[in-house]
C-alpha cells in the first residue's frame, strides 16, 4: 500500500502539481494593494508589529477583512478608513494631520531652511570682511592657483 | 553667533525631558477607543446557549448594560468572573459577547457548538456566572466592528444604545470604582433627567 | 560564590570609577600632577574589575547557576553552551553589565593610546569618562543588579533564552552596537575636556577624530548586523521597520556621520568649531537617549526590555546631569569662540555644511517620528502610530539632494573652487551614472518604476563620482602604482565609504521596488513559480532540537530546468518559552535573495509557505560593510601615527598654556 502511494506520488511529481496562492487575487494591482495595506496597518494588540507579520487573532481577522475589502474593489483609503473607524488612528502607521502632527513635516523643513540660511548669512558677513582687504586676497588666490596648476 | 542661541540645545533637551518624565508614569499601552459615544453597531447573532434565539441591537437597547467580550480560552476573563458576578448581584446587567478563537483544522480542530456550550457552562459554574445571556460572535465580526483587539474587553452601553466606555483589560474592584462607577452615575443622572422630562412632557400633554 | 565575586568586582570597579571621576579633574584644577597621573591606572583598574564581573556572570550562565535570578529567567540547562554564554547579555541586567564593561574598555583604551595627549587633557578626558562610568555602574549595581540571588528558593530549571536571541547574529550584534554607542562617549569626553579647557583650536578635533571614526565603525556594523538578523530571524524578510529601538540606534549614527565630516573641517580648516563640539555632545546624548528609550519602557517596541518606572527615573536623572550639564557648559563656554577661517560659497567647507544640513534634518525626522506619538499621547490628543509610510517618504526626499551633494562634494576643494573647472569631470560622471543606472535597469526588464530609477541614478551618481574622483587624484600624484601609493589611506577610506553608501542606496531602491512575495499552499510534490524560479516542496518532517521541536521543509529551486539550490526551512517550537520561531531558508546571491519561510499546517496535508524573491537585498548590508571598511581604512592612515611624534613638542607647550589658563 505504502509503495503504491509512493509510486502514485512519483508519477504525480512528473506532472507538477501547482501550489495555490492562499489568498488568490484577480490581478497584481489588488495583490500589491493587499500587501501594502497589511504592512501599513498596525496590530492593535501586539507590541510594535504590522498585521502582515503578527499572528494575533485580531491580526488574522484584520487581514481577512482587508482581503475581503480589497476583493470587493475598495480603494486603499477606504480600507484604511474602515479600520480607523473601528480601531482608531493608532491602527495606521501614518499619523492623522493635526496641529501637533503637522510639526512632523514643518519642523524638519524649518530646520533645513534655518541651517541653509545660517550659512548664507555667515558668508555674507565674511564677504564684507574679505572685501576690506581684497587686493591681498587676490594675490593669495593667484599664488594658490599657480601652485595647483604646477601640480 | 548670538549668545542666546547657544542655549537653544539645552532648552530643547529640557523640554523633551519633561515629556519623557511624564511618559514614565503613563502606560504606553493605553489606546483610545474609536467607538466612544457612538451607537452600538448593528448586528444579528445567535445566543450561545440557545442558537435559535437571535440577538440584535434593538433587542438590547432600553436599559444601560455592560457588554463583556470574553472566552473560555482567556485566563484573565476567567479571573474576573467572580467579581462580575458580584456586580450582577448588585443589579448590574451584564451581557456576554463570546469571542471564539479561530479553529485550526490542520490540528484536527473542528468547531463544535456542543463542546463549546459544555466548556462555557462548566467554567461559569465553577468560577461564577455574571451573564444574563451570551451572544456568540461566530466569526468575530461584531468584535471587529467594536474595535476589540482581544479579550477581556468591556463596553458600557447606555439606555439609548450608545457606547459610553470601552475598557481594555480585566474588571476588578479598583477599575470598577475608578472608571465604571463615575460613568454609571453619569448615565443614571442623564436617564433620570430624561425620565423627568418625559414626565413633564406627559403632564404638559395631558393638560 | 562566583556571583558574589562578580558583585564585589563590580563594586570595586564602581569605586575606581568614582576615584577616576574625581581625582584627575581635581588635579586639572589645582595643577596637581600626581592626581592627573592617577587617571591611567584607575582607568585600567576599573576595566579589569568590570571585566571580572562580566566573566563571573558568564560563568554563572555557563554552569546553570539558577540561584541567580537573571540566569534562571534567561537561560536553561538544555540551551547549547554558546547560547548560554551569549545569554549573559540577553537580558536588561546582563546587557547593562556588558555596556559598563565596554565603557571601561574604551576608557582604558583612551588611557593607553593617548600618550601624545598633554597630561592635563588626558586627566580631563579620563575624568569625564570616569563620571559617566560611575552613573552606569551605579545603575547596574543598584537598579538592575545582574547577580541578584533568589535564595533559599530557586527553580530547578531556567526559563530559557528568548528564542529570538538564539542566533549567531545575536552573539555579536549587541557588543558591536554598544561599542558604537559607548564609543561616542570618547568624542563626548574630548569635547567636554575642550570646553573645560577653553581651547578650541584644531588639536582637539585631530585627537578626537580617530576615536570617533572607530566608534562610528562599530555602530555601523552593529546596526547593519541588527538589520541582517531581523531579516533572517523574524521570518518575513523585512530589514528595517522604523521601530523606536532601531530609530534609537539610527539617530546617533546620523549625528555621528555628521560629526566625522565636520571634525575633518575643524581639524583641517579650523572652522565650524562650535558646531563640531555640539555634534560631539549630541552624538553621545542621543546614544544615552536611546538607552533610556529602550530601558525605561516609555515607548512600545518589539525590542524593549521589561519596564520599571524607578529605573526610568534613575536613567532620566542621569541624562539630565550628563546631557543637561554638557549643554549648559556648552552655552556658557562657547561665547568666546569665533571661527576665523575664510572660504567661498563654493568650497569643500560649504559642501560639508550641506552634508550636515541633510544629516541633521534626517536626525530630526527620526527624532520626531519616534517621540511625537509619546508627546501626542501625553498632551491628551490620543494614541497615534508613525511608521513606514512617513519615514520612507521623508527619507526618499532627503536622499535626493543629499546624494547629489555627496557626488559633488569630494571634487570641491577647500577654501574655494572655480565651478567652471568642474563641469567637464562632473558631466563625465553624470553620463557614466546614467549609463550604469539604465544598464542595471534593463536587467530588471521593467523601467516603469520611478522610485527605483531615481534610486539607481543617485547610487550610480555617487558611486561613479567616488571612483572618478579617486582616479583623478591618483593621476595627479603620478603614473600607475606610484600615484596609487601616494594617495593617503584616509582618502581611500572616504571613497570606500561613499561607494558603500551608493551600493546601499541601489540595494534599498531595488529591493523595495522589485521584491515579490506570495503566500502559497503546497503539498509535498507541489511547486510554485515566482520571478522565473520554480520552488518545489520535497518533504516536510518533524524536528527534534535540544530545546525545541517543530517541523522542517525541504524545497528544491530550479530555473529553466537547472537546479539552483536546495532550501531548508524550519518552524521551531521552543518548548520552555512556548514560542514559535520561523527559521527562513535563504539562498543569497549578489543579484537576489530567495527567501522561503514555512507557515502553518493547512487541511489536506498541505502547508503554507511565504515565498519571496528579493533583488539586490544583499547590497544593503554590503553597503554598510563597505562604510565600515572605509572607516577602518581611514584609521590606518599614517597621519594618525606620524603626527604623534611631531606633535610632542607642540603639546608640551599647550600643557603649559592650559595650566596657566
Amino acid at each position: 500500500m505504502r509503495s503504491l502511494c509512493l509510486l502514485l506520488l512519483l508519477s504525480l511529481s512528473t506532472v507538477w502539481a501547482a501550489g495555490q496562492e492562499i489568498l488568490p487575487f484577480d490581478d497584481d494591482g489588488q495583490r500589491k494593494l493587499y500587501q501594502e495595506l497589511t504592512q501599513q496597518l498596525r496590530c492593535p494588540q501586539c507590541q510594535n508589529q504590522n498585521i502582515a507579520e503578527s499572528n494575533a487573532v485580531v491580526s488574522i481577522d484584520m487581514r481577512e477583512k482587508t482581503y475581503e475589502l480589497v476583493q470587493q474593489g475598495h480603494s486603499k483609503q477606504e480600507i484604511i478608513d474602515y479600520m480607523i473607524d473601528r480601531y482608531g488612528y493608532f491602527v495606521h502607521y501614518s499619523p492623522p494631520l493635526n496641529a501637533l502632527t503637522i510639526m512632523l513635516w514643518l519642523l524638519p523643513v524649518f530646520a533645513l531652511l534655518m541651517m541653509l540660511l545660517f550659512m548664507l548669512r555667515r558668508k555674507k558677513q565674511q564677504q564684507q570682511l574679505i572685501s576690506s582687504n581684497a587686493p591681498l586676497e587676490q594675490e593669495l588666490n593667484a599664488i594658490i592657483d599657480a601652485y595647483r596648476s604646477k601640480k | 553667533m548670538r549668545n542666546w542661541m547657544l542655549y537653544t540645545p539645552l532648552a530643547i533637551f529640557l523640554g523633551v525631558s519633561i515629556f519623557l518624565f511624564t511618559g514614565l508614569f503613563s502606560d504606553p499601552w493605553t489606546r483610545d477607543s474609536a467607538l466612544l459615544n457612538r451607537p452600538l453597531p448593528e448586528f444579528d447573532l445567535p445566543d450561545l446557549m440557545q442558537p435559535e434565539q437571535r440577538w440584535n441591537r434593538e433587542l438590547l437597547t432600553g436599559e444601560p448594560f455592560l457588554l463583556s467580550v470574553w472566552g473560555v480560552w482567556c485566563p484573565t476573563c476567567k479571573a474576573q468572573l467572580a467579581f462580575m458576578e458580584q456586580l450582577k448581584e448588585q443589579g448590574v446587567k451584564v451581557v456576554g459577547l463570546y469571542y471564539p478563537l479561530p479553529v485550526d483544522p490542520a490540528f484536527g480542530e473542528h468547531f463544535s457548538l456542543g463542546q463549546l456550550q459544555r466548556d462555557v457552562r462548566q467554567q461559569l459554574q465553577q468560577f461564577g456566572d455574571p451573564y444574563q445571556f451570551n451572544i456568540l460572535d461566530e466569526n468575530r465580526r461584531m468584535s471587529m466592528d467594536l474595535g476589540v483587539s482581544g479579550a477581556p474587553e468591556t463596553f458600557l452601553v447606555d439606555a439609548e444604545g450608545r457606547i459610553r466606555m470601552h475598557h481594555v483589560g480585566d474588571i476588578n474592584p479598583r477599575v470598577w470604582r475608578q472608571k465604571f462607577e463615575p460613568a454609571m452615575e453619569q448615565i443614571q443622572d442623564q436617564s433620570d433627567t430624561l425620565v423627568q422630562q418625559a414626565e413633564v412632557n406627559q403632564i404638559g400633554a395631558s393638560h | 560564590m562566583v556571583p558574589e565575586l562578580g558583585q564585589i568586582a563590580l563594586t570595586f570597579s564602581f569605586a575606581l570609577s568614582l576615584l577616576l571621576g574625581t581625582l584627575p579633574l581635581y588635579g586639572s584644577y589645582t595643577g596637581n600632577e600626581r592626581a592627573l597621573m592617577l587617571a591611567k591606572p584607575l582607568a585600567i583598574g576599573a576595566m579589569v574589575f568590570a571585566g571580572i564581573a562580566f566573566i563571573a556572570l558568564s560563568y554563572a550562565f555557563y554552569y546553570d547557576d539558577f540561584t541567580v535570578i537573571n540566569v534562571a529567567s534567561n537561560s536553561s540547562s538544555v540551551l547549547p553552551w554558546y547560547y548560554k554564554l551569549t545569554a549573559t547579555w540577553g537580558s536588561h541586567e546582563g546587557s547593562m553589565l556588558l555596556w559598563v564593561w565596554i565603557l571601561t574598555i574604551w576608557t582604558a583604551a583612551v588611557a593607553v593610546f593617548s600618550k601624545q595627549l598633554p597630561l592635563l587633557m588626558q586627566g580631563r578626558i579620563l575624568g569625564i569618562m570616569g563620571l559617566i562610568g560611575v552613573g552606569f555602574i551605579a545603575f547596574s549595581l543598584f537598579m538592575s543588579n545582574p547577580f541578584e540571588r533568589s535564595l533559599p528558593y530557586f527553580p530547578a530549571e531556567g526559563n530559557d533564552l528568548n528564542p529570538l536571541l538564539q542566533d549567531f547574529g545575536m552573539i555579536i550584534h549587541p557588543p558591536l552596537l554598544y561599542m558604537g554607542y559607548v564609543g561616542f562617549a570618547v568624542s563626548f569626553a574630548f569635547a567636554i575636556a575642550a570646553l573645560l579647557g577653553g581651547k578650541f583650536d584644531s588639536t582637539w578635533a585631530r585627537w578626537a577624530r580617530p576615536w570617533t571614526l572607530a566608534a562610528w565603525m562599530f555602530l555601523t556594523l552593529g546596526i547593519m548586523l541588527g538589520s541582517w538578523w531581523a531579516y533572517k530571524e523574524l521570518g518575513w524578510g523585512g530589514w528595517w521597520f522604523w521601530d523606536p529601538v532601531e530609530n534609537a540606534s539610527f539617530m546617533p549614527w546620523l549625528v555621528g556621520t555628521a560629526l566625522i565630516h565636520t571634525l575633518a573641517v575643524t581639524e583641517k580648516r579650523g572652522t565650524y568649531k562650535s558646531w563640531t563640539v555640539l555634534l560631539a555632545l549630541a552624538a553621545f546624548s542621543l546614544s544615552l537617549l536611546g538607552a533610556f528609550l529602550v530601558r525605561s519602557g516609555v515607548l512600545v517596541s518589539v525590542h524593549s526590555f521589561a519596564t520599571d518606572p524607578s529605573r526610568g527615573v534613575f536613567l532620566l536623572v542621569f541624562l539630565l546631569l550628563v546631557i543637561g550639564g554638557a549643554l549648559l557648559l556648552y552655552a556658557l563656554r562657547m561665547r568666546s569662540v569665533r571661527s576665523e577661517s575664510r572660504y567661498k560659497l563654493f568650497s569643500r567647507e560649504v559642501m560639508l555644511w550641506g552634508n550636515n544640513v541633510f544629516l541633521l534634518t534626517a536626525t530630526l525626522v527620526v527624532f520626531l517620528g519616534t517621540l511625537l506619538p509619546l508627546f501626542h499621547q501625553e498632551l491628551g490628543l490620543g494614541t497615534i502610530s508613525i511608521g513606514e509610510p512617513f519615514f520612507d517618504a521623508m527619507f526618499f526626499y532627503l536622499a535626493i539632494p543629499f546624494s547629489l551633494l555627496l557626488g559633488l562634494g569630494p571634487w570641491v576643494r577647500w577654501k574655494q573652487q572655480k565651478w567652471q573647472t568642474l563641469i567637464p569631470p562632473m558631466s563625465m560622471v553624470a553620463i557614466a551614472a546614467l549609463v550604469v543606472a539604465l544598464g542595471m535597469m534593463s536587467l530588471t526588464q521593467s523601467i516603469q518604476a520611478n522610485t527605483a530609477l531615481i534610486g539607481l541614478l543617485l547610487g550610480a551618481w555617487v558611486g561613479m563620482s567616488a571612483i572618478g574622483e579617486v582616479g583623478q587624484r591618483i593621476h595627479q600624484f603620478g603614473q600607475g602604482l606610484a600615484g596609487i601609493r601616494k594617495l593617503n589611506a584616509s582618502h581611500y577610506g572616504m571613497t570606500t565609504a561613499h561607494i558603500g553608501f551608493a551600493v546601499m542606496v541601489v540595494g534599498i531602491a531595488m529591493t523595495t521596488t522589485y521584491s515579490v512575495e506570495r503566500d502559497v499552499r503546497m503539498q509535498v510534490g507541489d511547486s510554485v513559480t515566482l520571478s522565473g524560479y520554480q520552488f518545489t516542496l520535497l518533504d516536510v518532517y518533524d524536528l527534534d532540537g535540544p530545546n525545541y521541536g517543530g517541523e522542517a521543509a525541504d524545497l528544491r529551486v530550479e530555473r529553466d530546468g537547472r537546479l539552483i539550490t536546495n532550501l531548508h526551512a524550519e518552524k521551531r517550537f521552543y518548548t520552555i518559552q512556548r514560542t514559535v520561531m520561523t527559521q527562513a531558508a535563504i539562498h543569497a546571491r549578489l543579484s537576489r535573495d530567495l527567501y522561503v519561510s514555512l507557515g502553518e499546517a493547512l487541511p489536506g496535508n498541505a502547508w503554507s509557505f511565504k515565498v519571496q524573491v528579493k533583488p539586490f537585498v544583499r547590497w544593503i548590508w554590503l553597503g554598510g560593510l563597505l562604510m565600515a571598511l572605509g572607516s577602518i581604512w581611514s584609521l590606518l592612515d599614517v597621519r594618525y601615527r606620524r603626527k604623534v611624534v611631531s606633535r610632542v613638542r607642540h603639546n608640551s607647550a599647550i600643557t603649559k598654556e592650559a595650566e596657566n589658563a
